[in-house]
């Protein structure tokens, strides 16, 4: 087999998570691609934890949908993650058997797997390593084994996990694992897991996620200020850019509140520099005046929202897609600024520079609408090239023009040099109230109707920018499927199965979500007559903008599930399959009545 | 273009350098006027060109500063000057930055980030012309109204204790704290310039009366009269205790002058962030760019 999920859930301090990084490290090593996706009870420090690790001899698009083996620690946390990590008949169970549980009790609402194997995992552990706590090191000995992974990658991770806690440590974890390698030699599986080799990777591939790579892709695109506030699930931006971004001159503030955090980066813009804040939901119904006072005042701001299930506290450990509408339009005024939507962990570097140079360009605040699952999903990668990257830096005006600068010059693309302070002869007053092309506050109506077109029109290029969208499958399919941010990548593998039954349609990722690029869109529409919009907000909040903006086909449907119930290509590839059967409506058809619940 | 960058190299500067055409629009009578004369007096002193210096104010009457001046200029958002202010500091060190408001900016809606700005030792002055009302919204109780203030939204008197600047700033660890009036403009640029030299967050409290919505018995006139100049009364503002204790009266005596000033700074948000960013670029010198460390993450745990 080519392709394998593996599915484990235990209590927080059973090791869970550590065997999952664990056991990509050892795939990666081994030439695997591979994704590895972590879950956690409601809170965000404590209770059950589970991962989910999908390895593939191929590019991994998405988590996946049932497990090929699940791995329970303890039954009772196990399914509380219910259709996180749901189980077939084909599932390998591998359970601890101290839980009491055999063929006839099995807590699986009368679903019976063809392979159960239960495993003395505790009574293992203890007898190799003297504690429990090595259980974890036992499942990752079963696993080398069943699947066939080499010993010595798993033990090299070992050894550099527990180099620090000493030698005693060590070896006992080095005997756990042996002797979950040695049981599975003896006990081989009902079910063939072993995968296939890997084709010989040709370049050293990286671990990395989506937040990680966002603090790089920053660092590539040139900027030296960040303004923050933990929260998760975006903490991490802010922690690797405190790592990083000193020696390259820059700083990192972790401010008092959300609001002080972009206003400091606001305040950074203003004087030359570079500048970033990140934060989730409720940061961002925060800094909302502050992204006004950018648009207003046109200075260059990456503000990026690492999605989480809202509304207000709501889910912050789970993903959804629903701050779309929020990232749009949150701000009072006559205002547009750019969102974009990262597709993948190596496309969050890419669109981070993006996002950069949008906002250098169009001197504006641009929001970074990346998800909980790309975020904080680790994924097996090929590394990034940075010399294919072209950075933009703001208009700054010339020597002629600061000899009678003119801060907000109506200008035919809207777009006016850009002086900060330092800078002589470019003194000018930045200012939230409305000011007319030297900066003076005005209250006139004219004035202000030809400052609102400067502020827009400046956004009209981004209506051709056809790079910023992915199209795969059938250029003439009168069929089309739309999904954005970690989604797309569950809407990339049901294009493929269903082409691989012959049946085509064409797929349309867009990473640039607003302004909404009309002439893209209707370009994509053109032969459509039928469409269909994945996505995972309660009200399929992209399918509703794109009906703001466009003339769409003639069936135009939205098929959108709240937030923690995970999507699959499964999923998907029926609904595509309803959708190319004339007449036929899907599951949610016409969500004019999105208040019903699902 | 609204200001100009008059100062040459080599003349020195004078008050007229700092003045935009900009006209103020404040109501005839109010303090704010003569807290910009002695903040052009006092840039003039400290003689960096316009285009050296960043001057951020909030929402509120005067918070409009900036815009008379010929500094870069930023009237943000309400209450918000401060981290703003702080990120500029940080993103270029060599500028002047200067942030002012009103009592309403810094102690009401913004009143969180002053502890900050103070516990990272910014190197910013802080202006705040306090008038204990909100004057552009005409005439409510603000956070330094005395108790009892019959106002536009507390017609039958308000019900809480007024916020004390001075204290406040005084007790977040603030090494450099002052108050002036308006009426005095000698005295009042006097401790502008000594808060622009002190090396890092320095707090000014001006009294600058509200003439439409202010007390009548709290006017620029009538200021000059109740004014007690802490030089005068002996006190020494390297003691900080008799600071804190002089603080409390506010509200009830009009001390003007120097409260505090540490005689022993502690270094400065910048001056650590300059340190830190020295080690590091020496500590990287020679090592390959960041980017290609993307290369270099571990594949294991």
């Amino acid at each position: 087999m080519n392709d394998l999920i593996i599915g484990m859930a235990g209590s927080g301090g059973d090791g869970i998570i550590s065997a999952g990084e664990s056991l990509i490290g050892a795939v990666a090593a081994e030439g695997y691609y591979g994704m590895l996706t972590k879950s956690y009870g409601p809170q965000i420090r404590g209770g059950e934890s589970s991962c989910r690790l999908r390895v593939s001899t191929l590019p991994v698009l998405n988590p996946g949908g049932s497990l090929d083996v699940a791995v329970i620690l303890d039954w009772d946390d196990f399914l509380r993650f219910g259709s996180e990590l749901p189980v077939t008949e084909d599932t390998v169970i591998i359970f601890d058997v101290k839980s009491g549980v055999d063929r006839t009790s099995l807590p699986l609402n009368a679903l019976w797997p063809k392979v159960l194997c239960g495993v003395p995992l505790e009574d293992m552990a203890i007898k190799a390593a003297g504690v429990q706590q090595a259980k974890n090191s036992v499942i990752l000995g079963l696993l080398a084994g069943w699947l066939g992974l080499s010993p010595d990658s798993l033990l090299a991770g070992l050894r550099k996990k527990f180099a620090r806690k000493g030698d005693e440590v060590l070896q006992g974890n080095e005997r756990a694992f042996a002797a979950g390698l040695g049981h599975a030699r003896v006990n081989p599986l009902r079910r063939n897991l072993r995968l296939d080799r890997p084709a010989a990777p040709l370049k050293r591939r990286v671990i990395a996620d989506g937040n990680e790579l966002c603090a790089k892709g920053a660092i590539a695109a040139g900027c030296t200020f960040f303004g923050g506030y933990p929260i998760t699930p975006a903490t991490e931006i802010m922690q690797h850019l405190q790592t990083d971004i000193w020696e390259h001159g820059g700083v990192v503030l972790q401010a008092e509140d959300e609001i002080a955090g972009v206003g400091a980066a606001l305040g950074a813009s203003f004087a030359g520099k570079k500048a970033m804040t990140a934060t989730s939901g409720p940061g961002l119904s925060l800094k909302t005046e502050m992204l006004g006072l950018a648009s207003v005042t046109e200075l260059p701001l990456v503000c990026v929202d690492v999605q989480r299930g809202g509304p207000s506290t709501g889910m912050p450990t789970k993903c959804e897609q629903a701050d779309l509408f929020a990232a749009v339009f949150s701000a009072h005024g006559d205002t547009v600024r750019p969102v974009l939507a990262p597709t993948t962990v190596a496309d969050t570097y890419g669109l981070t520079v993006e996002a950069f140079n949008l906002a250098e360009q169009y001197q504006t605040p641009v929001i970074l609408l990346s998800d909980q699952d790309i975020a904080q999903r680790k994924e097996i990668i090929d590394p990034v090239d940075p010399s294919r990257l072209s950075l933009v830096n703001r208009l700054e005006p010339t020597p002629e023009e600061l000899k009678d600068y003119t801060r907000f010059r109506l200008t035919p693309s809207g777009i006016s040099p850009l002086s900060h302070p330092g800078m002589k002869g470019g003194n000018y007053l930045a200012a939230g109230i409305e000011h007319d092309e030297h900066g003076a506050p005005t209250a006139n109506g004219e004035i202000h109707g030809e400052m609102n077109h400067k502020r827009l029109v400046k956004f009209l290029p981004l209506r051709q920018r056809h790079d910023l969208f992915v199209m795969e499958g059938d250029p003439d399919s009168p069929l089309g499927i739309i999904a954005w941010g970690s989604v797309a990548g569950i809407a990339q593998e049901a294009l493929r199965i269903v082409r691989a039954e012959g049946l085509d349609a064409r797929l349309m990722i867009p990473k640039l979500l607003y302004p909404i690029a009309e002439e893209v869109f209707a370009d994509f529409f053109a032969p459509l007559t039928r469409c269909i919009v994945f996505e995972q907000s309660h009200q399929g909040q992209l399918y509703r903008l794109i009906r703001m903006w466009v003339k769409v086909p003639p069936q135009f449907e939205s098929y959108a599930r709240s937030g923690a119930n995970p999507l699959s290509p499964e999923d998907f590839v029926s609904q595509i399959r309803k959708l190319s059967r004339a007449g036929l409506r899907t599951e949610h058809a016409d969500r004019a009545d999105f208040l019903n619940p699902l | 273009m609204i200001s100009t960058d008059a100062t040459c190299a080599g003349t020195a500067a004078t008050p007229k350098d700092f003045k935009s055409p900009l006209k103020p629009i404040w109501c005839p009578g109010c303090g704010d006027y003569g807290v910009l004369n002695a903040l052009y007096r006092a840039l003039a002193a400290i003689g960096r060109p316009p285009h050296e210096i960043a001057f951020v104010s909030g929402i509120g009457c005067s918070s409009r500063i900036p815009g008379y001046t010929t500094a870069y200029g930023f009237n943000t958002v309400h209450g918000r000057a401060l981290p703003i202010a702080q990120g500029i500091k940080l993103a270029n060190p060599e500028l002047l930055v200067l942030v002012a408001g009103g009592d309403g900016d810094g102690f009401s809606i913004g009143g969180g980030h002053v502890p900050h700005a103070i516990r990272r030792n910014a190197d910013l002055t802080y202006i705040v012309m306090d008038n204990q009302v909100y004057g552009l919204t005409k005439g409510q109780v603000s956070p330094t109204s005395p108790r009892g203030t019959r106002a536009r939204s507390s017609v039958y008197g308000s019900m809480e204790s007024p916020v004390n600047p001075l204290l406040y700033t005084l007790a977040y660890g603030a090494g450099f704290v002052a108050q002036g009036i308006p009426g005095d403009l000698d005295g009042l640029a006097a401790i502008i310039e000594e808060g622009i030299r002190y090396p890092g967050f320095a707090f000014i409290n001006v009294q600058s009366p509200c003439v439409s919505f202010g007390e009548p018995d709290n006017q620029v006139k009538v200021q000059r009269t109740r004014m007690r100049k802490l030089a005068a009364e002996g006190h020494d503002p390297s003691n900080r205790l008799r600071a804190i204790e002089l603080a409390q009266d506010y509200g009830q005596e009009l001390y003007t002058g120097v409260f505090y000033r540490n005689p022993n700074p502690p270094p400065t948000h910048g001056s650590q962030v300059k340190a830190l960013q020295d080690e590091r670029k020496a500590l990287k010198a020679g090592a390959p760019p960041a980017l290609s460390e993307t290369d270099n993450h571990p594949t294991c745990c």
